[in-house]
């Protein structure tokens, strides 16, 4: 049986991982459709963020309005962040990515980064002002927050042997560095400096020089290169330069000048003998290679199975990353191995509830059964991720005012316990119910337990299996489990069908041996447990 | 922050957050309608007469019944195509269409084990009993409804991402905790009294028909 609904299941994948349509040329439909649809941050002042009527505001937004007054059509900002911008760029939320995205090799093979960049920024990392440090080296395997999909992100962990926590976005890893869940926040010194200027943040500082400083390129799909919408966007980019808009950006959102615009500036409004600007198209169309910024290809040295998969990938177009790269590799099985440690928590601390819920409900002692009902009716009727939310950030923001701690493992175990062990004591104070009808003098007691979870075996075998299933909500508070590793993977690599198959299968395998346990337990209980 | 001012700022900010709402009623509504209608036809095809085709049934429910639907919605937002181009036409797949998708398998699982117990009851000329179908369909559908907000992990606009971006234009951590608080209780007051309601309907219905303790075991899957 499992294995013939694992192949159903296989099939099944394979033939939605080849559901992707073919598309026209992007320029034609965003013409088509009189709309230019692009991606910018909405959490990264003064860039991309939201002004106090929910819209988008900030640098990029006002270059995203300059693209599409060229192109003659309306335009649409789509709030992106740093984990899914590539990915909506390639799946075709977006046409364009203004996104504070760094300009890197790796980036260049997953989509079409125009030239020439506009901004650039480094890497820093932002700490409590108290904390001394002269440098980089100092940091070596302390525990670090940080954002998912950040180019830095690989390079910095493997240069100072950090220790990443990923959270999804700025908002949530700069909750954590004020709740004390890492030493500090690594991030754009450009936005570092930005969240500095708020008063709530006037006790911290940036003490360490920038690293890796990298230009900012705009992007667009994968396959437009050298198209018609790569020509006129880098067109407008370099239009940007020469004009000194984007100086004039810097002074309206009160931005520090930058050396990289000032520069630009110079190298692309300088002209020739004849007058002419000396960075301009050659005849075959490109830019001449002394406006480009520095060399982009940092040279790889693939050992052998790197080779392989590299081989395999240019033959297929499947690029399994998590299997011949140690660190993409190490990253998924840590995942792997928090997950499992997440299902074997969030079962026994289920069952743990569900009993001692069973036996206060069962009890009828005066407020204690009432309010245990309560908690069990709150802990159904609502969402587990809003229960979730709420343990992690709603009370982490008050915890930290006494200068306490939750680890985002502990707050999920404990919500999704909460939820599928209210389920549990509610099926078996139930079946306690029932045995009553038989035998009146039944009482529910730890003794008694296994002849309750006799008869409510299905019910609460389904609330156990159904939160073995929802283990992966805990990746939406930066726990570092299976989704959270593979989203990460993705983003890098570009590889979002290989890696969300592979999440696909993985979990499937998870939930089938946890049934398959579950029925060995049930062969148990049906034969030791008499009636 | 003071009381007062939470109240105004939860205030202010609730016919958005009501608009919110609205997505996780219209995304369970067609997750629904997607999953009765192919688990009717499951659980239709498992009372055939053809062996093959209630094996393929069979296989086809235990899968739905085994897919993590959190999982799957990922899956689905990254690996199914947002615009399609078919001639001119750009038809959009929209997240909350993937989000309907994705809760919808859970559905479909649901209805094809619900419907084929129901079937076979109303084919026995036995109504009273498959007409308990509706009461346990509705409060699947309060599941579904709680489920919906993990729609908001794959962008959809629906209560729980609409209380994160009030919480990022408000940048106030003292509000956080209410925010999430309140639209907790928005989910609450929506869903337990169809809830209560449901059990009240059932426990009549099976006040009328004939005694079977055993099956009566509450089993209303707490699907997230």
């Amino acid at each position: 049986m499992a294995a013939r609904l694992l192949r159903t299941a296989l099939l099944l994948l394979a033939a939605m991982a080849c559901a992707s349509a073919a598309r026209a040329d992007r320029l034609e439909l965003i013409r088509a459709r009189g709309v230019l649809v692009v991606g910018v941050k909405t959490e990264y002042p003064p860039f991309g963020m939201l002004d106090g009527s929910g819209a988008i505001v900030g640098v990029e937004p006002d270059l995203a309005a300059d693209l599409a007054r060229r192109l003659h059509v309306d335009l649409r900002l789509v709030g992106v962040t740093t984990a899914n911008r590539l990915e909506k760029l390639a799946d075709g939320s977006i046409d364009v990515l203004i996104a504070t995205l760094g300009d890197t090799a790796k980036r260049r093979k997953i989509a079409t980064l125009i030239e020439p960049d506009y901004y650039a920024s480094g890497v820093t990392i932002m700490m409590p002002a108290k904390r001394k440090i002269a440098d980089w080296t100092e940091l070596r395997g302390q525990t670090v927050c940080t954002t998912q999909g950040a180019y830095f992100n690989r390079p910095m962990a493997q240069r100072y042997l950090l220790d990443l926590r990923t959270f999804n976005g700025p908002r949530d890893a700069m909750l954590a560095l004020r709740q004390g869940q890492c030493v500090g926040f690594l991030y754009d010194d450009t936005a570092i400096a930005g969240a500095l200027r708020l008063p709530e943040w006037h006790d911290y500082a940036m003490p360490l020089p920038s690293l890796l400083v990298s230009p900012w390129a705009i992007a667009i799909p994968q396959g437009e290169n050298d198209g018609p919408l790569d020509r006129i966007v880098s067109d407008a980019v370099a239009d940007w330069h020469r004009s000194g808009l984007l100086m004039a950006l810097e002074r309206k959102w009160q931005l520090k000048p930058s050396e990289f615009v000032r520069h630009a500036h110079a190298l692309w409004s300088a002209r020739d003998a004849d007058g002419d600007y000396t960075c301009r198209r050659s005849a075959d169309g490109a830019w001449p290679a002394a406006c480009g910024e520095q060399e982009h290809a940092a040279s790889d040295h693939p050992d052998g199975l790197e080779r392989l998969g590299a081989e395999i990938r240019d033959l297929t177009g499947l690029d399994f990353t998590i299997v011949y790269d140690a660190y993409d590799r190490g990253q998924f099985l840590h995942g792997l191995m928090t997950a499992l440690a997440l299902v074997l928590s969030c079962v026994f601390g289920s069952v743990l509830l569900g009993g001692i819920g069973a036996l206060a409900l069962d009890a009828r002692i005066p407020l204690v059964s009432p309010l245990a009902g309560a908690v069990a009716t709150v802990a159904r009727m609502t969402p587990p991720l809003l229960q979730i939310y709420i343990v992690v950030f709603g009370l982490g923001s008050i915890l930290v005012k006494w200068g306490l701690a939750l680890a985002p493992f502990l707050a999920v175990t404990i919500c999704l316990s909460l939820y599928a062990g209210s389920a549990c004591a509610v099926a078996l104070a139930e079946a306690a119910e029932l045995i009553r009808h038989r035998q009146p003098e039944f009482r529910l007691r730890p003794a008694s337990l296994p002849l309750a979870l006799r008869a409510a075996y299905q019910p609460v075998m389904a609330a156990l299996v159904n939160i073995v299933k929802a283990t992966g909500m805990a990746s939406a508070v930066a726990v570092p489990e299976l989704i959270s590793s593979s989203t990460a993977i993705m983003a890098e690599r570009g590889n979002s069908s290989v890696m969300m198959n592979v999440l696909m299968v993985v979990y499937f395998l998870i939930v089938l041996v946890t049934i398959w346990l579950f029925n060995r337990f049930h062969h148990w209980i049906t034969a030791h447990v008499a009636p | 922050m003071s009381p007062h001012e939470i109240v105004e700022a939860l205030r202010t900010w609730t016919p958005f957050l009501a608009a919110g709402f609205g997505w996780n009623v219209i995304v369970s509504v067609a997750a629904m309608a997607i999953g009765t209608v192919l688990g009717a036809g499951l659980a239709v095809a498992r009372l055939s007469h053809r062996r093959a085709l209630v094996r393929a049934s069979l296989a086809a429910t235990a899968l739905t019944r085994n897919i993590p639907t959190f999982v799957f919605l990922y899956y689905l937002a990254f690996v199914i195509p947002v615009e399609v181009q078919i001639g001119p036409e750009v038809y959009a797949l929209p997240a909350w269409v993937k989000a309907s998708l994705a809760l919808a398998v859970a559905v479909v699982g649901f209805v094809s084990d619900n419907f084929t117990e129901a079937l076979r009851h109303w084919r026995a000329r036995n109504p009273a009993e498959a007409l308990m179908f509706i009461p346990n369909w509705t409060s699947y559908f309060v599941v579904i409804v709680m489920a919906s907000s993990t729609a908001s992990v794959i962008g959809v606009d629906e209560l729980v991402s609409r209380c994160n971006t009030v919480i990022a234009a408000v940048d106030n951590p003292d509000l956080m905790l209410w925010i999430y608080l309140y639209a907790m209780a928005w989910f609450f007051v929506c869903c337990f009294p169809l809830y209560l309601l449901m059990r009240q309907v059932k426990a009549s219905m099976a006040h009328r028909l004939p005694k079977h303790e055993e099956t009566a075991v509450a089993t209303l899957a707490a699907d997230a």
